[in-house]
């Protein structure tokens, strides 16, 4: 979470995406000069398959207000399958988050493939865009070591 | 229960099984039992206090308990699923064990007390159970039941809080997780947390803080949830044993909702039938992806 | 020892005195999920005193499931420690004697070699008000273990039942300044508190066994009590006297972090697993073994007092039907064997 010069809120955010598909895409999107909100970072993985929900909670613990998750289209998978098994984990962590309390639109799957640019940029603004409607993310603030809630308020010494 | 403790005595006498995991009654209520003797086998019991899910004593992770030798186990419905899972993930061979199935008309949710079953005191499994005669078994005994009393209330909470705001199923969890104190017992007493090494014990990287805070306690229920998903026998063993009162059930009740609307799968006690999670179907519904 | 009257209304206006004055008031009340728990409350009908057993002991005001020690951030190339917040004043209200008397029990493991200062800073900003038992629970056994529901160590202020409310003892200096502080809710001294409740056990012979313990650190009996037991650890999670702790690093990132105390169990394979692979206490039946050695043998020797108050919470809380007071007695009833003619108590 940060707010830009104009005390805005800017959400972080984090996209964890395939090397074959999505991150091709957004090279592409680059490539292409396409503008788009610069509120997203990159984490590039080989298959939408190991993307394990627990790299999108520790985003989320680390103080990320949102996070992208994308892969090749059903069918275009690099290793034939492994989006087909991801959709099946994405499907029951997205429902559980849910369940949870946790807001659906801090959490965005989408599939991309290499020559969708332009799709991406939609996915990267839509996102940043519904995350920002939702503010900042801050169930897990009080016990950050940034956030100080549990610490005493006079500055620390140092070792 | 003259038929089970015959059949318990016969299986120890002609060598078939060295150990019967029952129950039996104790000083504060049923509890399990461990009859290694044939002329102990009028200890057996089965009644509706017998809440427990043996199965949890087949698992790998207890070599106490294996090293008794070939062991028979007694089990309700819900804990012949728990069987079958570890059945179905290899963790146990079917020529090595023998499972007595009771026919069962609900247990209370709390052990100790010899009382009648009724909507109040009855494990909240229980009512509305679709598998009160286990159909993995090797024998059957007893008659059926009545069936358990009570009505699916935790069908009803569960849409409760499908009802209510993002921010209010958010404020409904952080009250409860508020209480948990990361004893690890809902994970210790699954029948089916048979990981050597848990996830949430690994320290590096440490994907799962190991804290009693909103964060470590998040991380660790929902990852319990979603390792579960598409396994869980729904026993109910992880609420049963929580110090603190969290109403484990409804997660993992929950889970199982998503994976039976979503992949058409339900807990069975059919080791033959594959987990929906490691599989998948080229036609799963995908509308949540864009 | 003063001894002073306190009324319901006077408990009631005590405790909202408190609560006003921004100390923390620690007191059974009902969990969102109906059970009782030792909570901190913000008005004084949210306690539940005269209900059931706290589902966990009262560990955790001084000693939280977790608490951070410090943090860590490292900016411009220096690196800068911040120490956990410090304790305000706390005060008990409505403590059980056991849970009372296990806060005691731990002070001397905790100011033994080294003097736990996270511990006692706890220690001394709480004023604990201990209300006698008057209905033991099922399982409990104190009197067994030589406490009593009338006990009063560890508490600071000793409410005994009396018509109409409390006879208030002060029990130590801080109790004693604590009444003298708060004088204006406390009257005169009603006679004689009505008969004190007992749960009538006879004591354990805690010397003989724990001479039986050091002779049989081998023995049949731990395999068929460890059977049962599920390893779930939730004995040590609800006991006043189980004080074992983790210290585990959360970084954020590679600049800052937190260095954290949790609860830890020796129920879990992990909490004695070497790096080697190796685990001294293998299975499950060394580490119930180890539960009863330490509390009965090992702290005994080692600091002339069990490690147990008797409160019966692990008997209730063990979803296997593991029973401390069954072990116990079986031990009990082995060294009587040994000795039919002596007084073992």
């Amino acid at each position: 979470m940060g707010n830009d010069k104009d005390g805005a809120f800017q959400p972080r955010m984090v996209a964890f995406v395939c090397n074959w598909c999505t991150y091709t895409g957004a090279d592409l999107a680059g490539t292409s000069r396409l503008t788009m909100e610069p509120n997203v970072r990159i984490v590039r993985l080989p298959c939408s398959g190991r993307i394990d929900p627990l790299f999108v909670l520790k985003a989320f613990e680390r103080g990320v207000d949102g996070v992208i998750v994308s892969g090749c289209h059903p069918g275009d998978c690099h290793y034939t399958s492994g989006n087909l098994h991801a959709r099946r984990r994405f499907a029951v962590f997205h429902d559980m988050l849910d369940f949870l309390g946790v807001e659906p639109d801090r959490l965005t799957f989408s599939w991309v493939s290499a020559s969708e640019g332009l799709k991406w940029r939609e996915i990267v603004d839509d996102a940043v865009e519904r995350v920002r409607a939702l503010g900042p993310f801050s169930r897990f603030d009080i016990h950050s070591a940034r956030g100080k809630a549990e610490f005493a308020s006079e500055p620390g010494r140092q070792a | 229960m003259k038929e089970l403790r015959d059949l318990a005595r016969t299986l120890l006498t002609d060598g078939s099984v060295q150990v019967v995991i029952g129950w039996e009654d104790g000083p504060a209520g049923a509890r399990p039992a461990f009859v290694t003797k044939a002329e102990d086998a009028d200890r057996l019991i089965f009644d509706p206090r017998c809440v427990h899910n043996l199965a949890a004593y087949l698992s790998p992770r207890r070599p106490h308990v294996g090293r008794l030798g070939k062991a028979a186990v007694v089990v309700k419905g819900c804990d012949a699923r728990a069987v079958a899972a570890l059945l179905r993930e290899s963790q146990i061979q079917r020529e090595d064990v023998v499972i007595i199935g009771v026919r069962c008309g609900g247990v209370l949710a709390d052990p100790s007390r010899r009382v009648d079953l009724t909507a109040e005191n009855v494990s909240e499994r229980c009512s509305g159970c679709e598998a009160r005669e286990p159909g993995l078994a090797d024998h059957l005994v007893g008659e059926m039941p009545p069936p358990p009393p009570g009505e699916r209330s935790r069908e009803t909470r569960i849409e409760e809080l499908e009802a209510m705001s993002a921010a209010e199923r958010s404020a409904f969890w952080q009250a409860e997780f508020s209480r948990c104190v990361r004893c690890n017992a809902c994970r210790q007493v699954c029948p089916l947390c048979t990981c050597d090494r848990c996830v949430a014990d690994k320290t590096q990287p440490q994907w799962i803080e190991q804290s009693a805070h909103e964060r470590g306690i998040f991380a660790w229920q929902l990852t319990r949830a979603l390792h579960h998903a598409g396994r869980c026998a729904d026993c109910g063993e992880c609420a049963r044993v929580c110090p603190a009162g969290i109403p484990l059930g409804l997660l993992n009740r929950q889970a199982a909702r998503i994976v039976e609307r979503r992949f058409g799968y339900r807990a069975t006690d059919d080791p033959s039938i594959p987990a929906p999670i490691g599989a998948f179907r080229s036609d799963d519904g995908q509308e949540f992806i864009r | 020892m003063t001894a002073r009257g306190l009324t319901r209304e006077g408990l009631a206006g005590l405790a909202a005195e408190l609560i006003g004055a921004g100390i923390r008031v620690v007191a059974p009340a009902r969990a969102a999920d109906g059970g009782v728990d030792y909570l901190e409350v913000t008005r004084f009908e949210e306690c539940a005193l005269g209900a059931e057993m706290p589902r966990r002991s009262l560990r955790s005001a001084f000693q939280p499931a977790t608490e951070p020690l410090f943090a860590w951030n490292r900016t411009g190339g220096r690196l800068f420690l911040t120490p956990a917040e410090a304790n305000g004043p706390q005060v008990v209200l409505g403590a059980r004697p056991c849970d009372a008397a296990g806060a005691a029990i731990l002070d001397k493991v905790m100011g033994w070699d080294y003097r736990d200062e996270f511990w006692f800073a706890r220690r001394e900003a709480t004023t604990v008000l201990t209300v006698e038992c008057a209905e033991p629970g099922p399982t409990c056994f104190c009197e067994a273990v030589g406490l009593a529901p009338d006990s009063d160590a560890g508490s600071d202020v000793l409410l005994r039942d009396a018509p109409g409310g409390y006879r208030a003892e002060a029990i130590t200096p801080k109790g004693e300044a604590f009444m003298e502080a708060h004088a204006r809710w406390f009257g005169e001294a009603p006679s004689a508190a009505s008969e004190p409740a007992r749960t009538r056990q006879a004591p354990l012979p805690l010397d003989a066994m724990r001479g039986w313990l050091a002779e049989h650190f081998e023995d049949d009996l731990w395999r068929d009590v460890a059977l049962r037991c599920l390893g779930c650890g939730a004995c040590t999670s609800i006991c006043p006297t189980c004080h074992c702790f983790d210290i585990v690093d959360e970084p954020e990132g590679a600049s800052a972090g937190t260095r954290r105390r949790n609860w830890d169990t020796c129920q879990a394979g992990i909490f004695t697993a070497h790096t080697s692979g190796h685990n001294p206490r293998a299975d499950q039946t060394a580490r119930c073994r180890q539960r009863v050695m330490h509390k009965f043998l090992v702290y005994p020797q080692r600091f002339g007092a069990v490690l147990c108050t008797g409160c019966g919470r692990c008997a209730r809380a063990c979803p296997a039907g593991v029973l401390l007071p069954e072990i116990l007695e079986t031990i009990a009833g082995r060294c009587r064997q040994a000795a039919p003619s002596g007084d073992l108590a």
